[in-house]
């Protein structure tokens, strides 16, 4: 299989001395494509942490992130911004969507900035929504839409520019039990189907069963990795 | 496209916001706009009123005469530079002058007198004097029936050498040959007031003047006007080429009038100073909008950031707002404020108390409405709305994705 994300000795710190935390502390893993990858563990724990290195969202202290190949670690500035772009689709805790946007403007924002064609992003922009059971509402603005829809037009536009690793940061942490099981229901058939890559973080017991793998973390270390049924 | 979308919808977004940022760009706009023409039209008045009066658009003199007059530096066979003068495109009407000092009787009574000779119709073409407040008929240049030359004379001689129209006035002088020049002259006409500036002048007719100072066919100056009065310093160029005379000297009103240009070019740039004041404090209006509006926004920043928006898109998304705030501002300035600007046009804002300039009652400030007027305000406020959203624009552009998540 081929390796989609590895880390080597990551490190995360704040602060110096006596009162350095490290938020990641060493981690070091792969993940191959198509994996379905839950980061599990208590608030504090750095799963939020790890996925901002893992997406370039943040510089590490030390260690290395390498995603499809890339190095992304020893990358900055706009070469950052085109790779996040163009490889890595965000799904995030809340405030996920432009207030401005209509659902489908939300979802084609990506591509737009990857100067894709109109006619193939609306296109794929309405094949995606209507998979995410956003049908008849593509119109509406966010504030017209409710938590768990915001949820999907957030994996929607993670989807439509095509990237090869989905990050999701608690993306059900504030939903209700069942729409969160939906939401990484969705996620999980869309893994399926397309053998994206998905890693996202959660402390909710019934939403990790549901990943088939399991990276826990503890005081920025990874304490276990197991695969799951 | 993108970036437009987003700048127009979030303009919408905060509306009540908006509409006050962009009515301090309004009256930005407005009062900008009210400065130039208040200040344009008061300085074009008063340089219509200073240059109709006497100086023209353009003057030619012999040699340095502008600098050091002398009655012998003389523009010799006048007439034929005047019909040179009159063939240059712009030229609306050319006047040759002498002048001369001169002592000036009447009974027991002596007082000092500028001679001034002029050909009474080019005069009258070129200048106010035929228009202004006087006793009497304009001079014509004929004589009276005992054969003395006509005269037109300032109303502050007039009074102190107790002179009525019809009585009889002796002028002494030099002749240009070195022979003594007087002679009799009847007061046909007083002119002006005793403060104006024709107070103790004498106005004679060319063929009166020439003869008196023994002048032939010369004379000291010849003033052109010219219907396009901003390119005095062009059509001054033009002439000095047409008349192809070294011994000649032509010069804009600007220079003949340094004094005055000088003073008012100083005052129209303190003008602009209070219009750069104006537009701090409208700026200041708009940067704290602006930067309320990107603190509030930072988290939806920082999640374009992250999504792959370069901090160069983020940056442009601010100042495109800024600067479409400030297109509206100018255009809702600009209705807003046209038809009051119209009117002063017409009106202006009356001055207290009527100022006399050259002879000429100045008793109202004339707005000027022109494309420079309207233009460069417009160009202040979109400089103005792209410097106010430099700061927040840098700021904005520089957060990290990182720092929207932690705000979540």
């Amino acid at each position: 299989m081929e390796k989609v994300i590895e880390t080597q000795d990551l490190t995360k710190a704040y602060g110096k001395g006596n009162t350095e935390v490290r938020a990641v502390d060493g981690v070091s893993l792969v993940i191959e494509r198509g994996e379905f990858t839950a980061i599990v563990g208590p608030s504090g724990s750095g799963k939020t942490t790890l996925l901002q290195l893992i997406g370039g969202l943040d510089k590490a202290t030390s260690g290395k992130v390498l995603l499809a190949g890339t190095a992304i670690s020893d990358m900055s500035g706009r070469a950052l911004s085109d790779f996040r772009r163009d490889h890595i689709g965000f799904i995030f805790q809340a405030y996920n969507l432009i207030p401005v946007l209509t659902a489908q403007e939300n979802a084609e924002y990506v591509m737009l900035l990857q100067k894709r064609d109109k006619k193939e992003r609306r296109a794929r922009v309405q094949s995606i929504l209507e998979k995410v059971g956003l049908q008849g509402l593509e119109h509406r603005r966010p504030a017209q839409l409710s938590g768990g829809q915001h949820q999907r037009v957030a994996v929607a536009r993670a989807l439509a520019s095509g990237p090869d690793i989905i990050l999701a940061d608690e993306p059900t942490a504030n939903l209700d039990s069942t729409t969160g099981a939906d939401l990484v229901d969705m996620m999980k058939t869309f893994n399926e189907e397309s053998h994206m890559t998905f890693v996202f973080s959660t402390h909710d017991p019934k939403i990790m069963s549901r990943a088939k793998r399991l990276i826990t973390l503890e005081d920025g270390k990874i304490i276990s990795d197991v695969r799951q049924n | 496209m993108l970036l437009l979308k987003l700048a127009i919808r979030n303009i919408l977004r905060q509306r009540r916001r908006s509409f006050l940022t962009t009515l301090s760009m309004a009256l930005g706009y407005f009062m900008a706009a009210f400065t130039f023409s208040v200040v344009e039209g008061s300085y074009g008045n008063i340089i219509d009123i200073f240059t109709r009066d006497h100086t023209g658009h353009v003057q030619i003199h012999a040699g340095d005469y502008l600098d050091r007059p002398s009655l012998y530096k003389q523009i010799r066979d006048v007439e034929s530079v005047v019909g040179k003068v009159q063939t240059v495109p712009g030229v609306l009407a050319a006047t040759p002058r002498i002048f001369a000092p001169s002592l000036a009787y009447a009974g027991d009574k002596t007082s000092i007198a500028s001679v001034v000779g002029i050909d009474p119709k080019r005069e009258a073409l070129t200048t106010t004097l035929s228009q202004k407040d006087r006793i009497g008929d304009y001079l014509t240049g004929a004589m009276s029936p005992d054969g003395y030359d006509i005269v037109m004379i300032g109303s502050a001689l007039a009074e102190t050498l107790k002179l009525k129209i019809g009585d009889e006035l002796v002028l002494i002088g030099q002749g240009v040959d070195g022979s003594i020049a007087n002679d009799i002259f009847i007061v046909g006409s007083i002119v002006g007031d005793k403060d104006s500036s024709e107070r103790i002048k004498v106005f004679l007719s060319m063929d009166a003047a020439q003869r008196y100072l023994s002048m032939g066919n010369t004379a000291h100056e010849i003033a052109i006007v010219t219907d396009s009065p901003d390119e005095a310093e062009e059509l001054a160029a033009s002439i000095e080429a047409e008349i192809a005379d070294a011994t000649l000297s032509v010069e804009p009103w600007q220079v003949v009038e340094e004094i005055f240009y000088n003073t008012m070019t100083a005052d129209k740039q303190s003008n602009k100073i209070s219009t750069l004041i104006i537009m701090a404090i409208v700026a200041i209006g708009v940067l704290n909008a602006v930067l309320m509006s990107s603190l509030e926004r930072a988290r939806e920043y920082g999640l374009l950031r992250a999504i792959g928006t370069q901090p160069r898109q983020v940056f442009a998304m601010i100042v495109v707002e800024t600067m479409m705030l400030g297109i509206i501002g100018c255009i809702a300035g600009f209705v807003l404020g046209l038809p009051l600007l119209l009117q002063l046009t017409e009106t202006g804002i009356p001055m207290p108390t009527p100022v006399d300039v050259g002879g000429m009652a100045f008793d109202a400030i004339l707005a000027e409405v022109s494309l420079t007027t309207l233009g460069l305000p417009v160009i202040l406020v979109m400089v103005t709305s792209f410097l106010v959203s430099l700061w927040p624009g840098f700021r904005s552009a520089r957060i990290t994705p990182t720092q929207a998540l932690q705000a979540v």
